[in-house]
């Protein structure tokens, strides 16, 4: 069964049952890979990427729910990985092994364009993301820095 | 698919991202060319641009070795910083090349010495494969027990000194002048007498025809030296790891690939005895079906995983449907599901009871405990504990005639070549394994049997590129787990609440990773009569070198009983631990005391806290039994809990020791946060049980890990200078939070829990 989807502003038709989870027609059918595959149950967040700007675990949610939205993955957050959330992740030298990151990244760019100064409190309450090399620590100092550079730059306006 | 249309698909598809996406040196050692034209050694190319090229033999798990390593090559070469690119080194070409002899003599006097090299340790060749390969051109290809910068770094500092050389020698050919005339800095050669200069790029492909005609009079610099090395310098993969550009083993695309799904006996030791591949080979996308044996233990250092089936399709999740509702039933050994945590957990208690093995025996035990005016015994638990890195265990692999290739990230390639040669019969200098970055790695053995099972499915399937992938249940089955243990410490005090005699008892499965580790060789706290013994039992479960290895089970029995001695002795357990190191005849006793007084001192130790909060220190050391190679730090952790139970790591507050030099000290903080969540997780949530001879918690529902929300608001670092080589610190800091906590809950709600992890206890408190 063919169906149309909308990734990162492209249009992309796509082979597959319309209940294949939405991560999978990602990385295997659009060739997507920077999001990643981590538990299959929607827990670690690896999969997030957005669905007209809301983040959502990909690996639960079926790539029919995404038809006729705007699905944006972390190759789309900028042209060339200068987007302040990235130039903040950058200044911390946040991930290590960077498996989870790019799903650290999508929830923590949702986060900041509903609060565009989030609080310490609103992080922990909606950065659920895991992170087994523990890079929580320069991942909550990005956030911070990430919000101050698109304030400056008017990047959520 | 015959080699030569392997080579052109090979070569086709490096030249096409996005249809066939590889990282980094794939092309090169896919097609096993040994030399580039501009190679000056084997670690280094130099283009005609200045680009740096720096050949990396471990393998990036996130601890930084893709920066580190080539900073210890960089530092000497005196290259432009900004110009050098990592890649990975050929792992075929090792099994052809020796190593350059100028690389194989240590220099220096061992781990005292400033000059020299420190005490790199190199394994040997062996009957389960490869422990490190004392003459193979990388030698030691590993990546494990915190050891990349310890082994590598006199031999990388050497490269990186005979590629200068070689650079101003050729260019004082090229001038005619003396090469004692020349001097180089960040790529750029200078003749003093004449102002000439010449970038590194312009001598390079003359460099790499221009010998050194004594390599092994190559000294290195010693630290006071070092510009590069020691300073901070940011991951030079960061910026692909930010734009989800970093190809991680799960990511490998080729052309005509299949995917693999595997279900693996979930009893240790079973294996399939039948399936119905009829009933669903009509779903979609499938292929085939095949099962495997339980790999040769000879292939994964001697431990017994299981044997499966695998179905083949042209999307994983279609193989992982189709194999989520294929029948089959397990050959599972009856005495292995007969195992549950609580007999598990008996048998060790029991064999512990048993005389044991004496490592240590000093002074009289007996006689000590007789003496004492007061006896102090407690016994601790640790479950099994999975690493659970965040990339599922996967592999590509492309089985020919005569050539095996692998797409995979594993901490052992050199162990992986052997394994796919020993399965398909191909003689190693054939099999070239691709290295990819790692989506987490803590510990040598984590992979399991991932390389084995993709191997022996790609091996049924000759001519067909194979992505096998596990499911993340699948990744609880094919790893090997932190050893379940218990111990029982026995103190007999004097009358001043020092003890003077010790026996300290730990009983583990029989081939438990660092059986023995922090009650080695020394009690490390002084104690006149000693007595340390270990105790075996038999268990089904593949145990490994997972993240801390012993130091984080033993330093958390140790630590936790010097903080129940300091409270029954009615002592402070800082001024406590002090004390006891003070008079110990340790070599590196001054280092451990001065841990323990910055820790103490940057933690506001004795300022009075609200209640409900507590602060607790403890000493995290790997070697300090002897004057080799050791590590020592000291941390305090400031924790708060709640009535209703909640536990707050608020703060910590970290001495560690520098040695004679950090590489990279951004990289060691980032290894020091990293660890603090690590342990927390020990302390608080993580344990594997085990169930009918299953393990349990097999996916992130019930094998917790904290979030951001559980990551301590403050973390202080401070390094202090030490006058020896350090012995690694990429997996056994931070094993303080695991007794520390267990001390804040003791000071906070007055009870005494001695079995991880605390959250699976009641908490609460009573003001």
């Amino acid at each position: 069964m063919a169906f149309d989807i909308r990734v990162n502003g492209k249009k992309h038709s796509v082979d597959a049952a319309s209940a294949t989870p939405l991560l999978w027609v990602l990385r295997d059918h659009i060739g997507l890979t920077g999001t990643k595959f981590g538990c299959g149950i929607g827990q670690c967040g690896a999969c997030t990427v957005h669905i007209d700007g809301r983040a959502i675990r990909s690996c639960r949610v079926p790539a029919s729910a995404a038809v006729g939205k705007n699905i944006t993955t972390i190759e789309g957050v900028s042209p060339d990985g200068n987007h302040p959330i990235q130039v903040a992740w950058k200044n911390f030298d946040a991930p290590q092994c960077g498996y989870c990151q790019s799903g650290m990244i999508m929830s923590s760019l949702a986060l900041l364009r509903r609060h565009s100064e989030p609080t310490d409190s609103d992080i922990d309450n909606e950065v659920t993301n895991a992170c087994r090399c523990g890079t929580y620590h320069r991942v909550r100092k990005a956030i911070h820095m990430a919000a101050e550079l698109m304030k400056k730059e008017g990047v959520n306006e | 698919m015959n080699d030569k249309t392997r080579r052109e698909f090979l070569a086709t598809a490096a030249a096409a991202p996005g249809a066939f996406v590889l990282a980094f040196s794939v092309p090169q050692s896919a097609t096993g060319d040994t030399t580039a034209l501009d190679e000056i050694n084997a670690w280094i190319v130099i283009h005609a641009d200045d680009t740096v090229i720096i050949r990396i033999a471990q393998s990036e798990l996130g601890q930084g070795v893709w920066t580190s390593n080539a900073m210890m090559v960089a530092e000497e070469l005196q290259c432009e910083w900004s110009k050098v690119r990592p890649q990975y080194a050929s792992v075929n070409r090792d099994a052809r090349e020796k190593a350059p002899v100028w690389t194989l003599n240590v220099t220096g006097t061992g781990a005292m010495d400033p000059l020299g090299g420190g005490e790199p340790t190199f394994g040997n060749r062996n009957y389960v494969g490869v422990s490190g390969i004392p003459d193979s051109l990388y030698r030691r290809m590993r990546t494990n027990s915190a050891s990349s910068v310890k082994d590598g770094r006199y031999y990388l500092q050497l490269a990186g000194a005979e590629g200068r050389e070689r650079l101003l020698l050729a260019a004082a050919a090229e001038w005619n002048v003396p090469v004692v005339e020349l001097s180089s800095k960040d790529s750029v050669i200078t003749h003093q007498k004449s102002g000439r200069t010449m970038t590194y790029g312009h001598i390079a492909a003359r460099a790499a025809t221009t010998p050194h005609p004594h390599p092994e009079a190559i000294t290195i610099k010693p630290p006071d030296q070092w510009t590069l090395m020691g300073t901070e310098r940011k991951n030079l993969d960061i910026p692909d790891k930010v734009a989800g550009k970093v190809i991680y083993g799960i990511d490998i695309r080729m052309p005509g690939m299949k995917w693999a799904a595997v279900k693996a006996c979930p009893v240790y030791g079973g294996t399939i005895k039948s399936y119905d591949f009829d009933a669903v080979r009509q779903m979609p996308g499938v292929r085939s079906a095949v099962a495997f044996p339980i790999p040769d233990p000879a292939l994964t250092r001697g431990r017994i995983f299981s044997g499966g089936v695998a179905v083949i399709a042209d999307y994983w999740y279609q193989a992982k449907a189709a194999l989520e509702s294929m029948p089959m039933e397990w050959d599972i050994p009856p005495e292995a599901a007969a195992f549950n945590t609580a007999n598990m957990q008996n048998a060790l208690l029991t064999a512990m009871d048993m005389p044991g093995k004496v490592r240590v025996n000093a002074g009289n035990v007996d006689d000590g405990f007789a003496r004492a005016t007061k006896i102090v015994e407690a016994t601790y638990t640790t479950p099994y504990l999975a690493r659970a890195r965040m990339e599922p265990g996967n592999a590509t692999v492309l089985v020919t005639a005569n050539r095996v290739d692998i797409w995979i990230g594993d901490q052992s390639p050199q162990e992986v070549r052997f394994s796919a040669s020993k399965i398909t019969g191909i003689a190693e200098e054939n099999v070239y394994v691709n290295q990819c970055h790692l989506g987490g790695g803590f510990g040598r053995n984590g992979n399991g049997p991932q390389a084995e099972q993709a191997i022996m499915i790609a091996n049924a399937h000759r001519g067909t590129p194979i992505h096998m992938l596990w499911t993340r249940e699948e990744d609880f089955i094919g790893t090997t787990y932190r050893p379940m243990g218990v111990s029982r410490l026995k103190a007999g005090l004097d009358a001043d609440g020092f003890p003077i005699a010790l026996e300290v008892r730990v009983a583990m499965q029989h081939d438990a990773p660092g059986f023995d580790s922090s009650f080695d060789g020394s009690s490390r706290y002084y104690v006149p009569n000693y007595r340390f013994s270990t105790h075996e039992t038999r268990f089904h479960v593949p145990v490994g070198t997972r993240r801390g290895v012993g130091q984080a089970a033993g330093e958390f029995y140790r630590e936790s009983f010097m903080n129940e001695l300091a409270h029954s002795a009615g002592k402070d357990p800082y001024e406590y631990r002090r004390e006891l190191i003070a008079r110990t005849g340790l070599p590196y006793k001054d280092d451990m005391i001065k841990a323990l007084d910055i820790a103490a001192e940057m933690s506001g130790w004795g300022s009075p806290l609200p209640v409900g909060t507590a602060r607790a220190i403890a000493l995290e050391e790997r070697g300090a039994e002897s004057d080799h190679m050791a590590t020592i730090s000291a941390m305090v952790h400031t924790i708060s809990i709640s009535q209703e139970g909640r536990v707050k790591l608020q703060r910590v507050d970290v001495a560690h020791e520098t040695g004679f030099g950090l590489v990279n000290p951004l990289s060691v903080k980032k290894q020091i946060e990293g660890q603090i969540i690590w342990f927390y997780n020990d302390a608080m949530h993580q344990a594997n049980s085990i169930k009918d001879g299953q393990i349990v918690e097999n996916n992130f529902d019930r094998f917790k890990l904290a979030r951001i929300n559980e990551d301590p608001p403050e973390i202080n670092i401070r390094f202090f200078n030490t006058e020896h080589w350090l012995l690694g610190m990429g997996h056994d800091r931070a094993t303080s939070i695991q007794a520390s906590i267990g001390d804040a809950i003791f000071q906070i709600t007055g009870k005494r829990l001695r079995d991880l992890p605390f959250g699976r206890h009641d908490l609460t408190w009573e003001g």
